[in-house]
């Protein structure tokens, strides 16, 4: 490639001793070769040289050549050192083989995966993710001359700008703060033209929930929320870095591997003044985000609007079931919030009130809550008794006004007497006395048992949230709680009162069992993940639904009488227009006031294709608030619509109108009803407990009009 | 007529071609690509200018090739003097840059005298040694006079504060002498204490192990206690006078600023000079083998490197075309010089071989600081690298000593034997 740089050896006669062989003897250059002339300035030792030279005769000629080598042999050993700094520094040498990709001048910018979006029953978009601009600002590399520019920018006064870049280098001068979040996308744009002009300046596309149901489903979809501190420490996950969202409950929580996606990162080149020039190789080194799955929710949009907005100023909750598969096609619980309220960062201020409100509206009252469920544990004491023999389908028993343990009456309410009665009487009627025989009859352990077979007393299958056990007491329950107890204790677990309680999840789930004749599905509110991109679809894992070992002539038995009750007892007011259905009010004594209103029901009659529990705290009879709620409900998802009868344009209006949760008398957050009286204290033994329906006298908030 | 145009070297006129043209790809690429953005206005023209120098650079090389050797000899004096006058000048109305006033208005232009004074200061060197009838240089006075050749405009240009430049000419001497036949033993006596200089500045045992060596070597091969002595002083005395420098004389911001490049990463370095190194070395890693390709490096096109239009332009070669280009930039101007080297021999006549030396000597100087100074082995000190930085006086006055080099060769046969 180059030239042979051939001197001294290609050229035998070089340089000055070439010269000098050319000169005449006298010439004065040809002294040049005399070694007696040669004489270094100091000394007179030729030994001077003698390492380095060769030896006269002609000392100068050699002397020439070998300087002439010295001289390239440095030239050469300079740029070998160099060429191998050069080297080490590029091959290798350096902090990392690949490259500057961790240099300062390439840097890794997270792009979130788009969460997963929701949608409901009817594939009607529930939530998806929309992206937020934010503009961030770097005190350190910040221009303070830009700062009317900026505000002109961003539309706000110069003074804000000044603020918000005094807050972020409180925190940081040198990293990026997110101090204008939310921008909209034409000032995010503004912005964005400017930022060559605009040092220290930079934006950020975060994604948020969107939310596009009129129904909020709070406790289904649960929300997500900007990842804490100690959360991020205890998942001590690389995936998660400060300042994402987490699904913090619900749906979202539950989900949150599948609808969260893997983060992709861009790799941009930024200059010295820390602004963006241009992409990394054109983006070859991107990894793009992987969006989560898309979830198909068993909830029904339609029914969960209308159902929250018949909840209005109640306490409570809403579970309806698909009786053949347990889809939760509605779940309510209230009070509730907006979830949307967490996409935008709150405000502590704003977190800790809705934490500490009095009603609580965090707290998931459909599967924590655990309420007496009164008169709607009727079906449940015929179906035991049928089953283990106390009872025949058409054997008749007294139903007296009173009835007499020890030297203690229980009473029907209002002290009625309906004669001798068989179990579809008495399940229409609601026969307190009825079953209070039938629970003398039976053995706390059977009872127990019978209840766990029916999904009470323990965590109900679902791939959400927290849950109460609720509780189905046993002996040894009275042996901890009471010490001594008798025959007294229990008789009130005959018609669902007492130490016992049930969650509305619960109670959805056996008025599906009910319905379906004996199968207890297993709850879920996930139908099928869909990835948005591929399309692969994955179902989840919904456990093996549960029998009931009670023959279904019992059950049949037991839907005729609460068939009776939709059409001549407690809930003839709320049938559905021109669908046959069963159900069952209860009308719950607890210590903490007013009558909780319970109502538990299935439709059509025959083939059901929805059971709800509906429980609503404090608000008096089954049949005037839980029951018309619940049929309203029922009717929405089996027609549509609701019927434009004057009966059902009543109750709507009603509903939304008059019917509201007491006042709770020393409300205890957390605790559920009944289910953890003080020790010692005596059972409730209410000596008139109010079957349905109750003496309107007791009713403070139900205003009458309508008989149930 | 002899036909001297046959004795062009077309190597030397092809190695210069390919580094200017490297030199222009990698300005180009700076200053059109998107760092273009954070660059002064001044800075983004830097391209077309340096273009403009080249062009005007090839037609000096024209111009000089014509000149008859005698010309050249003759010349030598005047444009010395005239060099040494414009350096004076500089001080009283130079244009200051960056803190150095070295630079003379010339309407649009600004002239960099120092790089002028390179030339004038090889050639008339180059000059008073091939003037003398004897080995002069074997008498005291001929090597002293030489090096005050070179010491005058070295002292001017410290007064015009360019440290880089004035450090080129002060190395200068002992090359110079040394390819005029001063003895090799006062010649590694004079570049002793510049070895023994960096070595106590990277690592104060290291002098003093050099300095014992050296002493004891010396001493050994002349067996003389002078010589001994002489290099004992100029070693050890270095190496003193270094640590008492450090300690007693320069603040601590001093001397953290001389020796930042010795670890450039330390967070008391971050801000300054230190920045530059890390920045620059990140270049180079982050140009690996292949390089990141054109207008695609990410340090240099993000803009980090500083002065990379100038001195630092190595790094955007180095970058972009990685290791193979830098290797190719070094293995161009490790042939240049060898062969400016051979070409300088086949002259036969002191002045042609002194001539050749001496820009050798300046080329050699200017890379090894250079590229130093850019790899971090040599603290920052601004210095072009020759052919391939921008800069229109550089460009000019090397290609000018490169045409008289390659005008003394093709004229060889002129410059008669009997002639002095």
């Amino acid at each position: 490639m180059l030239p042979t740089l051939g001197y001294g050896r290609q050229t035998p006669k070089i340089g000055r001793c070439q010269v000098g062989d050319l000169l005449p003897p006298r010439s004065p250059l040809f002294s040049g070769c005399n070694p007696s002339v040669f004489r270094p300035f100091v000394g007179n030792s030729s030994r001077l040289l003698s390492p380095l030279v060769l030896t006269p005769p002609c000392a100068a000629m050699d002397e020439y050549r070998v300087r002439v080598r010295i001289y390239a042999a440095v030239v050469l050993t300079t740029f070998l050192i160099l060429g191998a700094r050069v080297a080490y520094l590029q091959l290798g040498g350096g902090p990392s083989e690949s490259g500057s990709i961790n240099g300062n001048a390439v840097r890794e910018r997270p792009v979130e995966a788009a969460r997963g979006a929701l949608y409901g029953r009817d594939s009607t978009l529930l939530a998806d993710s929309r992206p937020t601009y934010t503009i961030q600002l770097t005190p350190r590399y910040f221009d303070e001359s830009k700062i009317p520019l900026l505000a002109d920018l961003l539309g706000v006064a110069d003074s804000t700008v000044v603020r918000k870049l005094e807050e972020a280098r409180e925190w940081s001068a040198f990293r990026p703060s997110r101090s204008f979040r939310e921008v909209s996308f034409d000032t995010f744009s503004r912005v964005q033209e400017h930022l060559y002009e605009l040092p220290g300046v930079s934006h950020e596309i975060e994604l948020r929930r969107r939310y596009h149901t009129r129904a909020h489903a709070a406790h289904a979809l649960g929300y997500v929320r900007e990842i804490g501190q100690s959360t991020l420490r205890q998942l001590d996950d690389d995936e998660y870095r400060p300042g994402d969202y987490v699904g913090k409950t619900g749906i979202e929580k539950a989900y949150e591997s599948v609808l969260r996606g893997t983060r992709g990162s861009k790799f941009v080149l930024v200059n010295v003044h820390g602004s963006e020039v241009m992409p990394y190789k054109n983006g070859a080194k991107d990894k793009p985000p992987a969006g989560g799955y898309d979830l198909h929710l068993t909830l029904d949009p339609g029914v969960q609007a209308l159902a929250e907005s018949l909840f209005v100023g109640k306490r409570g909750a809403a579970v309806a079931l698909d009786p053949n598969n347990g889809e939760i096609i509605s779940f309510v619980s209230k009070p509730d919030f907006s979830p949307s309220i967490f996409t935008r960062s709150v405000s502590d201020a704003a977190w800790d009130s809705l934490r500490s409100a009095p009603s609580d509206p965090l707290f998931n009252r459909a599967t924590r809550s655990g309420f007496p469920p009164g008169s709607t544990w009727k079906p449940f004491m015929s179906l035991v008794a049928l089953q283990t023999g106390l009872l025949t389908p058409n054997e008749r028993m007294d139903c007296p006004a009173g009835y007499r343990l020890g030297n203690r009456i229980f009473r029907n309410h209002g002290g009625q007497d309906e004669g001798m009665i068989n179990v579809k009487k008495a399940i229409e009627v609601s026969c307190n006395t009825f079953y209070y025989q039938l629970m003398e009859e039976m053995s706390l352990g059977a009872w127990h048992a019978w209840g766990k077979k029916f999904g009470f007393g323990q965590k109900v299958p679902l791939d959400i949230g927290q849950q109460e056990p609720g509780l189905i007491p046993d002996s040894s329950y009275f042996d901890r709680t009471y010490g001594r107890w008798g025959e007294g204790y229990l008789i009130n677990l005959g018609i669902g009162q007492g130490d016992m309680s049930a969650t509305p999840l619960q109670l959805a789930r056996y008025a599906a069992a009910l319905g379906n004749e004996g199968t207890l599905p297993s709850p879920h509110f996930v139908r099928k993940m869909v990835h948005p991109r591929t399309g692969e679809v994955r179902r989840p894992d919904v456990p093996a639904p549960e029998e009931i070992p009670i023959d279904s002539t019992h059950f049949e038995t037991v839907k005729e009488g609460m068939h009776r009750v939709m059409t001549d007892g407690t809930g003839q007011w709320v049938q559905i227009p021109e669908i046959p259905s069963a159900g069952k009010t209860g009308t719950a004594q607890n210590p903490h006031g007013e009558d909780h209103s319970l109502f538990i029901m299935f439709a059509p009659l025959d083939d059901p294709e929805i059971a709800v529990a509906v429980v609503i705290e404090n608000a008096g009879y089954g049949a005037t608030a839980a029951a018309p709620l619940a049929s309203l409900m029922a009717e929405k998802y089996l027609k549509g619509r609701i019927a434009d009868t004057w009966q059902r344009r009543h109750w709507n209006q009603r509903l939304r109108d008059s019917v509201r949760s007491a006042p709770p008398k020393g409300f205890r957050r957390g605790a559920p009803d009944s289910t953890t009286p003080a020790p010692g204290d005596p059972p409730q033994l209410n000596t008139e407990i109010p079957a349905d329906p109750a003496p309107s006298d007791t009713s403070a908030t139900t205003t009458a009009g309508v008989r149930p | 007529m002899r036909s001297w145009k046959g004795n062009l070297d077309v190597w030397t006129l092809l190695i210069w071609i390919a580094l200017v043209t490297i030199g222009l790809v990698g300005l180009y690429s700076t200053t059109h690509g998107p760092a273009a953005e954070y660059l002064s206005q001044g800075v983004r023209n830097n391209f077309y200018r340096q273009l403009l120098w080249s062009g005007v650079s090839a037609v000096g090389v024209g111009i000089i090739l014509l000149l008859p050797v005698r010309i050249l000899r003759s010349l030598a004096y005047p444009i010395y003097g005239g060099t040494v006058l414009l350096l004076i000048l500089c001080l009283f109305v130079g244009a200051e840059v960056n803190g150095t006033r070295a630079w003379l208005a010339l309407g649009p232009f600004r002239l960099q005298v120092s790089e002028l004074a390179k030339v004038g200061t090889v050639l008339a060197v180059a000059q008073l040694l091939s003037e003398r009838h004897t080995h002069a240089t074997k008498n005291l006075g001929y090597a002293l006079k030489a090096a005050g050749l070179i010491v005058i405009p070295a002292l001017l240009i410290v007064l015009q504060n360019d440290a880089g430049t004035a450090l080129v000419f002060f190395g200068l001497v002992p090359i110079m002498l040394f390819w005029s036949e001063l003895p090799i033993t006062v010649i590694l006596l004079l570049i002793s204490p510049a070895i023994t200089g960096y070595l106590a500045l990277i690592y104060m045992p290291a002098a003093i192990g050099f300095a014992v060596i050296f002493t004891l070597g010396m001493w050994w091969t002349t067996g003389q206690r002078l010589i001994g002595g002489l290099a004992a002083t100029f070693t050890g005395g270095v190496a003193a006078a270094v640590a008492f420098v450090l300690t007693k004389i320069l603040q601590p911001y001093q001397v953290n600023r001389l020796l930042s490049f010795t670890n450039p990463d330390a967070e008391q370095f971050r801000e300054g000079v230190g920045f530059h190194l890390v920045q620059s070395k990140a270049a180079l890693t982050s140009g690996g083998l292949w390089g990141m390709g054109f207008m695609e490096g990410t340090q240099t096109q993000g803009a980090y490197v500083p002065e990379q239009t100038t001195d630092f332009i190595l790094t955007v070669i180095a970058e972009e075309f990685g290791f193979v280009g830098s290797l190719l930039v070094l293995v161009l101007l490790a042939g240049l010089l060898l062969r400016l080297i051979k070409l300088g021999v086949d002259v036969k006549h002191p002045f042609g071989s002194i001539v050749a030396g001496g820009a050798v000597g300046v080329y050699l100087l200017h890379i090894v600081i250079n590229v130093g100074m850019v790899t971090g082995m040599l603290p920052v000190i601004g210095l072009p690298l020759p052919f391939l930085s921008y800069g229109g006086s550089a460009m000019i006055a090397n290609t000018a000593l490169l045409a008289i080099v390659l005008n003394t060769h093709m004229r060889r046969d002129d410059l008669s034997i009997y002639g002095y």
